[in-house]
Protein backbone atom coordinates (compact mmCIF):
# COMPACT_ATOMS: atom_id res chain seq x y z
CA UNK A 1 0.00 0.00 0.00
CA UNK A 2 1.23 3.50 -0.57
CA UNK A 3 1.76 5.56 2.05
CA UNK A 4 0.37 8.69 0.48
CA UNK A 5 3.23 10.76 0.71
CA UNK A 6 5.15 11.61 -2.22
CA UNK A 7 8.15 13.12 -0.33
CA UNK A 8 8.92 9.61 1.71
CA UNK A 9 11.43 11.59 3.44
CA UNK A 10 8.90 13.77 5.16
CA UNK A 11 8.82 12.83 8.97
CA UNK A 12 6.72 14.51 11.75
CA UNK A 13 8.87 16.10 14.74
CA UNK A 14 7.79 13.32 17.38
CA UNK A 15 6.14 14.21 20.35
CA UNK A 16 8.91 13.53 22.22
CA UNK A 17 11.31 15.95 21.06
CA UNK A 18 8.60 18.63 21.37
CA UNK A 19 6.62 17.81 25.13
CA UNK A 20 9.56 18.44 27.45
CA UNK A 21 9.67 22.31 26.06
CA UNK A 22 5.51 23.09 26.61
CA UNK A 23 6.58 21.48 30.42
CA UNK A 24 9.23 23.42 31.23
CA UNK A 25 7.53 26.58 29.98
CA UNK A 26 4.91 25.52 32.00
CA UNK A 27 7.07 25.11 35.17
CA UNK A 28 8.82 28.34 34.16
CA UNK A 29 5.65 30.33 33.97
CA UNK A 30 4.42 29.19 37.30
CA UNK A 31 7.92 29.94 38.69
CA UNK A 32 7.81 33.42 37.09
CA UNK A 33 4.59 34.12 38.83
CA UNK A 34 5.94 33.02 42.04
CA UNK A 35 8.79 35.67 42.27
CA UNK A 36 6.67 38.03 41.43
CA UNK A 37 4.68 38.13 44.31
CA UNK A 38 7.86 37.08 46.23
CA UNK A 39 9.64 40.35 44.73
CA UNK A 40 6.61 42.80 44.61
CA UNK A 41 8.41 45.96 46.06
CA UNK A 42 11.30 45.34 43.13
CA UNK A 43 8.52 46.63 40.97
CA UNK A 44 8.28 50.22 42.56
CA UNK A 45 12.21 50.64 42.17
CA UNK A 46 14.36 51.19 38.87
CA UNK A 47 13.98 48.03 36.50
CA UNK A 48 17.81 47.53 37.02
CA UNK A 49 17.43 45.73 39.95
CA UNK A 50 18.35 41.81 40.95
CA UNK A 51 14.51 40.27 40.51
CA UNK A 52 13.36 42.29 37.92
CA UNK A 53 16.39 40.77 35.37
CA UNK A 54 15.83 37.43 37.11
CA UNK A 55 11.91 37.70 36.66
CA UNK A 56 12.76 39.27 33.31
CA UNK A 57 14.95 35.93 32.34
CA UNK A 58 12.78 33.38 33.21
CA UNK A 59 9.57 34.76 31.45
CA UNK A 60 12.01 35.26 28.09
CA UNK A 61 13.85 31.93 28.08
CA UNK A 62 11.98 29.95 30.58
CA UNK A 63 8.70 30.43 29.31
CA UNK A 64 8.53 32.69 25.97
CA UNK A 65 11.72 30.99 24.40
CA UNK A 66 11.47 27.35 25.30
CA UNK A 67 7.74 26.99 24.11
CA UNK A 68 8.44 29.00 21.07
CA UNK A 69 11.24 26.42 20.40
CA UNK A 70 9.15 23.64 20.91
CA UNK A 71 6.26 24.75 18.78
CA UNK A 72 8.51 26.12 16.42
CA UNK A 73 10.32 22.31 16.05
CA UNK A 74 6.84 20.85 15.61
CA UNK A 75 5.61 23.60 13.00
CA UNK A 76 8.38 24.57 10.79
CA UNK A 77 7.43 21.25 8.26
CA UNK A 78 3.92 23.52 8.23
CA UNK A 79 6.34 26.60 7.21
CA UNK A 80 8.88 25.36 5.28
CA UNK A 81 7.33 22.67 3.46
CA UNK A 82 9.80 20.14 4.93
CA UNK A 83 11.18 18.07 7.79
CA UNK A 84 13.25 19.40 10.69
CA UNK A 85 16.49 18.49 9.60
CA UNK A 86 17.40 17.03 13.01
CA UNK A 87 15.57 15.51 15.77
CA UNK A 88 18.75 14.84 17.90
CA UNK A 89 19.65 18.94 17.65
CA UNK A 90 16.25 19.59 19.04
CA UNK A 91 16.58 17.26 22.11
CA UNK A 92 20.10 18.87 22.85
CA UNK A 93 19.34 22.25 22.62
CA UNK A 94 16.38 21.30 24.96
CA UNK A 95 18.94 19.98 27.70
CA UNK A 96 21.53 22.94 27.48
CA UNK A 97 18.50 25.48 27.86
CA UNK A 98 16.63 23.55 30.05
CA UNK A 99 20.24 23.63 32.58
CA UNK A 100 21.56 26.57 31.45
CA UNK A 101 18.38 29.16 32.44
CA UNK A 102 18.08 28.28 35.77
CA UNK A 103 21.95 28.94 36.44
CA UNK A 104 21.73 32.07 34.37
CA UNK A 105 18.31 33.14 36.78
CA UNK A 106 19.85 32.14 40.03
CA UNK A 107 23.11 34.57 39.10
CA UNK A 108 20.90 37.66 38.10
CA UNK A 109 18.56 36.79 41.26
CA UNK A 110 21.85 36.57 43.66
CA UNK A 111 23.53 38.95 41.76
CA UNK A 112 26.53 37.06 41.34
CA UNK A 113 28.04 36.76 38.04
CA UNK A 114 29.98 34.60 38.43
CA UNK A 115 30.42 30.62 37.48
CA UNK A 116 26.52 30.10 37.67
CA UNK A 117 25.41 33.21 35.26
CA UNK A 118 28.60 32.72 32.79
CA UNK A 119 28.01 29.01 32.50
CA UNK A 120 24.38 29.43 32.41
CA UNK A 121 24.86 32.10 29.88
CA UNK A 122 27.05 30.01 27.83
CA UNK A 123 24.55 27.00 27.57
CA UNK A 124 21.75 28.52 26.64
CA UNK A 125 24.00 30.43 23.53
CA UNK A 126 25.12 26.64 22.54
CA UNK A 127 21.20 25.71 22.53
CA UNK A 128 20.45 29.09 20.55
CA UNK A 129 23.32 27.68 18.47
CA UNK A 130 21.91 24.35 17.52
CA UNK A 131 18.29 25.98 17.52
CA UNK A 132 19.64 28.29 14.06
CA UNK A 133 21.44 25.03 13.05
CA UNK A 134 18.54 23.51 13.00
CA UNK A 135 16.19 26.03 11.80
CA UNK A 136 18.75 27.66 8.68
CA UNK A 137 19.35 23.86 7.18
CA UNK A 138 15.60 22.74 7.56
CA UNK A 139 14.20 26.35 5.70
CA UNK A 140 16.66 25.72 2.82
CA UNK A 141 14.08 24.27 0.12
CA UNK A 142 15.88 24.69 -2.78
CA UNK A 143 12.31 26.06 -3.84
CA UNK A 144 11.19 29.83 -4.04
CA UNK A 145 11.67 31.91 -1.05
CA UNK A 146 8.87 31.06 1.47
CA UNK A 147 8.06 34.35 3.45
CA UNK A 148 7.26 32.42 6.86
CA UNK A 149 10.53 30.63 6.71
CA UNK A 150 12.26 33.72 6.49
CA UNK A 151 10.81 35.28 9.08
CA UNK A 152 11.30 32.00 11.39
CA UNK A 153 15.05 31.74 10.32
CA UNK A 154 15.56 36.08 10.56
CA UNK A 155 14.62 35.59 14.31
CA UNK A 156 16.31 32.58 14.88
CA UNK A 157 19.42 34.49 13.96
CA UNK A 158 18.22 37.39 16.03
CA UNK A 159 17.82 35.15 19.07
CA UNK A 160 21.47 34.17 18.63
CA UNK A 161 22.73 38.00 18.70
CA UNK A 162 20.69 38.76 21.62
CA UNK A 163 22.03 35.60 23.63
CA UNK A 164 25.81 36.72 22.45
CA UNK A 165 25.07 39.93 23.58
CA UNK A 166 23.42 38.82 26.58
CA UNK A 167 26.73 36.54 27.69
CA UNK A 168 29.24 39.67 26.74
CA UNK A 169 27.51 41.98 29.43
CA UNK A 170 27.52 38.97 31.78
CA UNK A 171 31.46 38.75 30.78
CA UNK A 172 31.59 42.50 30.92
CA UNK A 173 30.97 42.44 34.74
CA UNK A 174 34.00 40.87 35.80
CA UNK A 175 36.17 42.23 32.63
CA UNK A 176 34.89 45.71 32.12
CA UNK A 177 35.59 46.31 28.37
CA UNK A 178 32.66 47.92 27.05
CA UNK A 179 33.26 51.39 26.68
CA UNK A 180 29.50 52.97 28.08
CA UNK A 181 27.89 51.67 31.47
CA UNK A 182 26.02 48.78 31.51
CA UNK A 183 22.11 50.26 31.41
CA UNK A 184 23.10 52.28 28.24
CA UNK A 185 23.31 48.59 26.38
CA UNK A 186 20.17 46.80 27.87
CA UNK A 187 17.46 49.01 25.36
CA UNK A 188 19.91 47.26 22.39
CA UNK A 189 19.81 43.28 23.94
CA UNK A 190 16.05 43.59 25.04
CA UNK A 191 14.99 44.87 21.80
CA UNK A 192 16.79 42.29 19.93
CA UNK A 193 14.94 39.70 21.81
CA UNK A 194 11.48 41.56 21.86
CA UNK A 195 11.62 42.47 18.44
CA UNK A 196 14.02 40.84 16.57
CA UNK A 197 13.07 36.95 17.73
CA UNK A 198 9.80 37.10 19.41
CA UNK A 199 8.20 39.79 17.15
CA UNK A 200 9.55 38.29 13.49
CA UNK A 201 9.04 34.63 15.28
CA UNK A 202 5.16 35.12 16.30
CA UNK A 203 4.22 37.80 12.95
CA UNK A 204 6.16 34.69 10.83
CA UNK A 205 4.27 32.04 12.49
CA UNK A 206 0.82 34.08 13.14
CA UNK A 207 0.66 35.15 9.23
CA UNK A 208 0.32 31.04 8.64
CA UNK A 209 -1.28 29.52 11.61
CA UNK A 210 -4.19 32.35 12.38
CA UNK A 211 -5.69 32.09 8.88
CA UNK A 212 -5.42 28.26 8.33
CA UNK A 213 -6.83 27.82 12.17
CA UNK A 214 -9.76 30.45 11.00
CA UNK A 215 -10.31 28.88 7.64
CA UNK A 216 -8.99 31.89 5.84
CA UNK A 217 -8.50 33.10 1.98
CA UNK A 218 -6.84 35.75 2.46
CA UNK A 219 -3.00 36.01 1.68
CA UNK A 220 -1.23 38.98 1.08
CA UNK A 221 2.69 38.34 1.05
CA UNK A 222 3.49 41.52 -0.23
CA UNK A 223 2.56 42.96 2.99
CA UNK A 224 4.43 40.35 4.63
CA UNK A 225 7.40 41.56 3.33
CA UNK A 226 7.24 44.56 3.92
CA UNK A 227 6.18 43.87 7.80
CA UNK A 228 9.62 41.53 7.93
CA UNK A 229 11.51 44.82 5.90
CA UNK A 230 9.90 46.96 8.14
CA UNK A 231 10.53 44.91 11.95
CA UNK A 232 14.70 44.21 10.71
CA UNK A 233 15.27 47.40 9.30
CA UNK A 234 13.69 49.38 12.35
CA UNK A 235 15.53 47.04 14.49
CA UNK A 236 19.21 48.01 12.64
CA UNK A 237 17.87 51.50 13.17
CA UNK A 238 17.46 51.18 16.19
CA UNK A 239 21.06 49.59 16.73
CA UNK A 240 22.85 51.97 14.25
CA UNK A 241 20.57 54.94 16.83
CA UNK A 242 22.73 54.05 19.76
CA UNK A 243 25.81 55.62 18.11
CA UNK A 244 23.95 58.75 17.28
CA UNK A 245 23.56 59.61 21.10
CA UNK A 246 20.23 61.11 20.30
CA UNK A 247 17.46 60.49 22.74
CA UNK A 248 14.76 61.17 19.76
CA UNK A 249 17.05 59.15 17.23
CA UNK A 250 14.84 55.78 18.75
CA UNK A 251 11.44 57.95 17.01
CA UNK A 252 12.28 56.63 13.32
CA UNK A 253 12.80 52.96 14.48
CA UNK A 254 9.85 52.91 16.80
CA UNK A 255 7.34 54.15 13.30
CA UNK A 256 8.79 51.62 11.50
CA UNK A 257 8.07 49.47 14.00
CA UNK A 258 4.75 50.59 14.72
CA UNK A 259 3.66 50.40 10.99
CA UNK A 260 4.89 46.78 11.12
CA UNK A 261 2.31 46.49 13.65
CA UNK A 262 -0.29 48.53 12.45
CA UNK A 263 0.11 45.81 8.92
CA UNK A 264 0.16 42.94 10.51
CA UNK A 265 -3.00 43.90 12.48
CA UNK A 266 -4.73 45.11 9.50
CA UNK A 267 -3.73 41.56 7.98
CA UNK A 268 -4.86 40.12 11.04
CA UNK A 269 -8.32 41.74 10.70
CA UNK A 270 -8.52 41.08 6.77
CA UNK A 271 -8.14 36.97 7.89
CA UNK A 272 -11.08 37.67 10.49
CA UNK A 273 -13.46 39.36 7.95
CA UNK A 274 -12.75 36.53 5.15
CA UNK A 275 -12.80 33.86 7.71
CA UNK A 276 -15.23 30.73 6.74
CA UNK A 277 -15.18 29.29 10.24
CA UNK A 278 -17.77 31.53 12.03
CA UNK A 279 -17.24 30.07 15.86
CA UNK A 280 -13.97 30.77 17.37
CA UNK A 281 -12.67 28.81 20.09
CA UNK A 282 -11.70 30.40 23.24
CA UNK A 283 -7.77 29.23 22.66
CA UNK A 284 -8.16 31.70 19.41
CA UNK A 285 -9.87 34.28 20.91
CA UNK A 286 -7.01 34.62 23.56
CA UNK A 287 -4.46 34.18 21.00
CA UNK A 288 -6.36 37.39 19.01
CA UNK A 289 -6.65 39.44 22.39
CA UNK A 290 -2.30 39.24 21.83
CA UNK A 291 -2.79 40.71 18.34
CA UNK A 292 -4.55 44.12 20.18
CA UNK A 293 -2.06 43.68 23.02
CA UNK A 294 0.70 44.56 20.83
CA UNK A 295 -0.04 47.99 20.19
CA UNK A 296 -0.31 49.30 24.36
CA UNK A 297 3.66 48.79 24.75
CA UNK A 298 4.09 50.79 21.66
CA UNK A 299 2.14 53.69 23.69
CA UNK A 300 4.38 53.08 26.52
CA UNK A 301 7.61 53.56 24.66
CA UNK A 302 6.34 56.70 22.88
CA UNK A 303 4.95 58.16 26.72
CA UNK A 304 8.86 57.16 27.64
CA UNK A 305 10.31 58.97 25.16
CA UNK A 306 8.51 61.97 25.44
CA UNK A 307 10.12 65.21 26.38
CA UNK A 308 8.02 66.21 29.29
CA UNK A 309 8.24 63.05 31.36
CA UNK A 310 10.30 62.65 34.44
CA UNK A 311 13.09 60.64 34.76
CA UNK A 312 12.05 58.56 37.46
CA UNK A 313 8.02 58.23 35.72
CA UNK A 314 10.53 57.28 32.59
CA UNK A 315 11.88 54.47 34.10
CA UNK A 316 8.73 53.37 35.24
CA UNK A 317 7.21 53.53 31.68
CA UNK A 318 10.16 51.07 30.82
CA UNK A 319 9.63 48.87 33.41
CA UNK A 320 5.75 48.74 32.59
CA UNK A 321 6.52 48.76 28.69
CA UNK A 322 8.31 45.16 29.29
CA UNK A 323 5.77 43.81 31.76
CA UNK A 324 3.10 44.33 28.73
CA UNK A 325 5.55 43.12 26.47
CA UNK A 326 6.06 40.11 28.02
CA UNK A 327 2.89 39.04 30.40
CA UNK A 328 0.49 40.86 28.11
CA UNK A 329 1.19 40.43 24.60
CA UNK A 330 3.81 37.13 24.89
CA UNK A 331 1.57 35.51 27.54
CA UNK A 332 -1.48 36.05 25.53
CA UNK A 333 -0.46 34.87 22.61
CA UNK A 334 1.47 31.51 24.77
CA UNK A 335 -1.74 31.09 26.90
CA UNK A 336 -3.65 30.72 23.76
CA UNK A 337 -2.06 28.48 21.14
CA UNK A 338 -0.59 25.91 23.47
CA UNK A 339 -4.25 24.77 23.86
CA UNK A 340 -4.36 24.73 19.50
CA UNK A 341 -1.18 22.91 19.59
CA UNK A 342 -0.43 20.96 22.18
CA UNK A 343 -3.92 18.90 22.43
CA UNK A 344 -3.18 18.25 18.79
CA UNK A 345 0.53 16.82 19.36
CA UNK A 346 -0.79 14.59 22.23
CA UNK A 347 -3.73 13.39 20.04
CA UNK A 348 -1.69 12.51 17.06
CA UNK A 349 0.47 10.56 19.04
CA UNK A 350 -2.13 8.36 20.58
CA UNK A 351 -4.49 8.44 17.46
CA UNK A 352 -2.71 8.28 14.55
CA UNK A 353 -3.42 4.83 13.74
CA UNK A 354 -7.00 4.43 15.41
CA UNK A 355 -8.50 6.96 13.64
CA UNK A 356 -11.12 5.92 11.04
CA UNK A 357 -10.91 2.24 13.50
CA UNK A 358 -12.96 3.65 16.00
CA UNK A 359 -14.29 6.62 17.57
CA UNK A 360 -11.73 8.71 19.16
CA UNK A 361 -12.29 11.62 21.30
CA UNK A 362 -11.83 15.19 19.98
CA UNK A 363 -8.40 16.61 20.70
CA UNK A 364 -10.39 19.51 22.31
CA UNK A 365 -11.40 17.14 24.52
CA UNK A 366 -8.21 16.34 25.79
CA UNK A 367 -8.02 20.29 27.64
CA UNK A 368 -10.39 21.05 30.13
CA UNK A 369 -12.82 24.47 28.93
CA UNK A 370 -13.21 24.95 32.59
CA UNK A 371 -9.99 25.44 33.59
CA UNK A 372 -9.10 27.14 30.86
CA UNK A 373 -11.60 29.42 31.32
CA UNK A 374 -10.93 30.08 34.93
CA UNK A 375 -7.11 30.40 33.96
CA UNK A 376 -8.50 33.58 31.69
CA UNK A 377 -10.40 34.87 34.24
CA UNK A 378 -7.28 34.88 36.63
CA UNK A 379 -5.27 35.83 33.64
CA UNK A 380 -6.71 39.56 32.78
CA UNK A 381 -7.54 40.96 36.04
CA UNK A 382 -3.83 39.61 37.23
CA UNK A 383 -2.26 41.61 34.27
CA UNK A 384 -4.52 45.15 34.48
CA UNK A 385 -3.97 45.07 38.95
CA UNK A 386 0.17 44.48 38.29
CA UNK A 387 0.01 46.85 35.29
CA UNK A 388 -1.61 49.63 37.77
CA UNK A 389 0.73 48.85 40.62
CA UNK A 390 4.12 49.45 38.31
CA UNK A 391 2.32 52.91 37.30
CA UNK A 392 0.73 54.13 40.86
CA UNK A 393 3.75 52.21 42.63
CA UNK A 394 1.16 50.37 44.94
CA UNK A 395 2.49 47.24 46.90
CA UNK A 396 -0.96 46.17 46.94
CA UNK A 397 -1.79 46.57 43.38
CA UNK A 398 1.15 44.46 42.66
CA UNK A 399 0.79 41.80 45.04
CA UNK A 400 -2.99 41.17 44.51
CA UNK A 401 -1.72 41.12 40.42
CA UNK A 402 0.87 38.94 41.37
CA UNK A 403 -2.08 36.59 42.76
CA UNK A 404 -4.14 36.47 40.55
CA UNK A 405 -1.20 35.69 37.68
CA UNK A 406 0.38 32.56 39.90
CA UNK A 407 -3.30 31.20 40.12
CA UNK A 408 -3.41 31.40 36.32
CA UNK A 409 -0.07 29.97 36.17
CA UNK A 410 -1.38 26.95 38.34
CA UNK A 411 -5.00 26.74 36.19
CA UNK A 412 -2.59 26.62 33.07
CA UNK A 413 -0.30 23.94 34.48
CA UNK A 414 -2.79 21.85 35.57
CA UNK A 415 -4.32 22.03 32.19
CA UNK A 416 -0.99 21.47 30.38
CA UNK A 417 -1.01 18.37 32.45
CA UNK A 418 -4.07 16.33 32.07
CA UNK A 419 -3.27 16.88 28.14
CA UNK A 420 0.61 15.40 28.61
CA UNK A 421 -0.99 12.78 30.83
CA UNK A 422 -4.02 11.79 28.28
CA UNK A 423 -4.35 7.78 27.95
CA UNK A 424 -5.89 6.99 24.92
CA UNK A 425 -9.41 5.55 25.85
CA UNK A 426 -10.37 3.28 23.05
CA UNK B 1 -18.93 16.96 -4.11
CA UNK B 2 -16.46 17.79 -7.12
CA UNK B 3 -15.17 14.11 -6.60
CA UNK B 4 -14.40 12.38 -10.13
CA UNK B 5 -14.91 8.78 -10.32
CA UNK B 6 -14.59 5.69 -12.61
CA UNK B 7 -17.32 4.07 -10.72
CA UNK B 8 -20.56 6.11 -9.49
CA UNK B 9 -22.54 4.08 -7.31
CA UNK B 10 -19.11 2.57 -5.42
CA UNK B 11 -17.68 5.92 -5.29
CA UNK B 12 -21.04 7.50 -3.40
CA UNK B 13 -20.60 4.56 -1.30
CA UNK B 14 -16.87 5.54 -0.59
CA UNK B 15 -17.94 8.60 0.06
CA UNK B 16 -20.59 7.60 2.55
CA UNK B 17 -18.21 5.55 4.31
CA UNK B 18 -15.42 8.78 4.50
CA UNK B 19 -17.63 11.10 6.01
CA UNK B 20 -16.70 9.21 9.02
CA UNK B 21 -13.51 10.86 9.24
CA UNK B 22 -13.06 14.02 10.80
CA UNK B 23 -9.93 17.00 10.63
CA UNK B 24 -9.19 16.61 14.41
CA UNK B 25 -8.38 20.41 14.05
CA UNK B 26 -11.78 21.31 12.63
CA UNK B 27 -14.03 18.78 13.41
CA UNK B 28 -15.37 18.08 9.56
CA UNK B 29 -15.19 15.43 7.36
CA UNK B 30 -12.45 15.09 4.93
CA UNK B 31 -15.62 14.69 2.12
CA UNK B 32 -17.19 18.49 2.81
CA UNK B 33 -13.70 20.06 3.83
CA UNK B 34 -12.94 18.74 -0.26
CA UNK B 35 -9.82 16.65 0.71
CA UNK B 36 -11.33 14.02 -1.71
CA UNK B 37 -10.21 14.55 -5.42
CA UNK B 38 -10.71 10.87 -7.13
CA UNK B 39 -11.50 7.91 -6.30
CA UNK B 40 -10.84 4.96 -9.19
CA UNK B 41 -12.18 1.01 -8.52
CA UNK B 42 -9.84 -1.27 -10.63
CA UNK B 43 -12.61 -3.92 -10.12
CA UNK B 44 -10.91 -7.13 -11.43
CA UNK B 45 -7.50 -6.51 -9.97
CA UNK B 46 -9.59 -5.65 -6.39
CA UNK B 47 -7.81 -2.20 -6.30
CA UNK B 48 -8.89 1.62 -5.07
CA UNK B 49 -6.70 4.77 -6.11
CA UNK B 50 -7.51 7.86 -3.94
CA UNK B 51 -6.40 11.20 -4.75
CA UNK B 52 -6.39 13.36 -2.01
CA UNK B 53 -5.11 16.45 -0.54
CA UNK B 54 -4.54 18.24 2.60
CA UNK B 55 -5.29 21.72 3.75
CA UNK B 56 -1.85 22.54 3.73
CA UNK B 57 1.20 20.27 2.47
CA UNK B 58 3.12 18.62 6.02
CA UNK B 59 0.20 18.83 7.44
CA UNK B 60 1.15 17.40 11.38
CA UNK B 61 -2.45 15.62 10.67
CA UNK B 62 -1.83 14.33 6.99
CA UNK B 63 -0.37 10.57 7.91
CA UNK B 64 -2.96 10.29 10.35
CA UNK B 65 -5.89 10.81 7.77
CA UNK B 66 -4.68 9.27 5.05
CA UNK B 67 -4.09 5.92 7.47
CA UNK B 68 -7.68 6.85 8.82
CA UNK B 69 -9.05 6.69 4.96
CA UNK B 70 -7.59 3.52 4.09
CA UNK B 71 -8.69 2.02 7.16
CA UNK B 72 -12.44 2.59 5.92
CA UNK B 73 -11.72 2.40 2.70
CA UNK B 74 -10.72 -1.17 3.46
CA UNK B 75 -13.58 -1.68 6.25
CA UNK B 76 -16.04 -0.80 3.80
CA UNK B 77 -15.03 -2.68 0.62
CA UNK B 78 -13.21 -6.05 1.94
CA UNK B 79 -10.10 -7.21 0.72
CA UNK B 80 -9.07 -4.87 -1.70
CA UNK B 81 -6.01 -2.97 -1.99
CA UNK B 82 -6.13 0.80 -0.99
CA UNK B 83 -3.58 2.87 -2.62
CA UNK B 84 -3.83 6.58 -1.52
CA UNK B 85 -1.99 9.68 -3.37
CA UNK B 86 -1.52 13.38 -1.86
CA UNK B 87 -1.53 15.70 -4.48
CA UNK B 88 -1.00 19.16 -3.30
CA UNK B 89 -1.42 20.49 -7.20
CA UNK B 90 -3.43 22.51 -7.50
CA UNK B 91 -2.86 23.73 -3.54
CA UNK B 92 -6.16 23.22 -1.42
CA UNK B 93 -8.10 26.19 -0.87
CA UNK B 94 -11.33 27.16 0.96
CA UNK B 95 -13.44 27.13 -2.40
CA UNK B 96 -13.25 23.29 -2.06
CA UNK B 97 -15.67 23.28 1.52
CA UNK B 98 -18.92 21.80 0.10
CA UNK B 99 -22.13 23.75 1.27
CA UNK B 100 -22.86 21.17 3.80
CA UNK B 101 -19.34 21.64 5.48
CA UNK B 102 -20.01 25.44 5.25
CA UNK B 103 -23.15 25.29 7.06
CA UNK B 104 -21.18 23.44 9.44
CA UNK B 105 -18.04 26.03 10.19
CA UNK B 106 -20.77 28.37 9.94
CA UNK B 107 -22.81 27.22 12.94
Amino acid sequence: MSNGFPKAEFRNTPAAVVVPFYLYAAAGFLVCTILLLLSAGSFTLHFFNPAVLAITHVMALGWGTMIILGASYQLLPVLTERSLWSFKLAQWSFVLAAVGIPLLVYGFYTFNMGWPAKWGGRLVLISVLLYLINIVKSSRTGKKINVHACFMATAAGWLFITAFFGLALVYNFTWPFLPKDILAYLPLHAHAGLLGWFLLLIFGVGSRLIPMFLISKHEDKKRLWIIFGLVNGGLLFFLFSFYLNDKYAVIVPAMMIGTALLLFAGYIYKVWKSRIRKKVDQPMRVSLLSVAMMLVPLCCLLIASAWWISSKHQAQMVLLYGFIILFGWLTSIILGMTFKTLPFIIWNNCYHDKAGVVKTPDPKELMSATLFKWMALCYLPGFVLFSAGILLEQLVLLKSGAGALIGAALLYNLNVIKVWLHKPVV
Amino acid sequence: MNVISNHTINATIALAALEEVLDPEIGLNVVDLGLIRQLDFDEPNKRIFVSMTLTTQFCPMGETLTGAVKRVLQRTFGDVEINVHLCFDPPWTPDRISEQGRSFLNQ
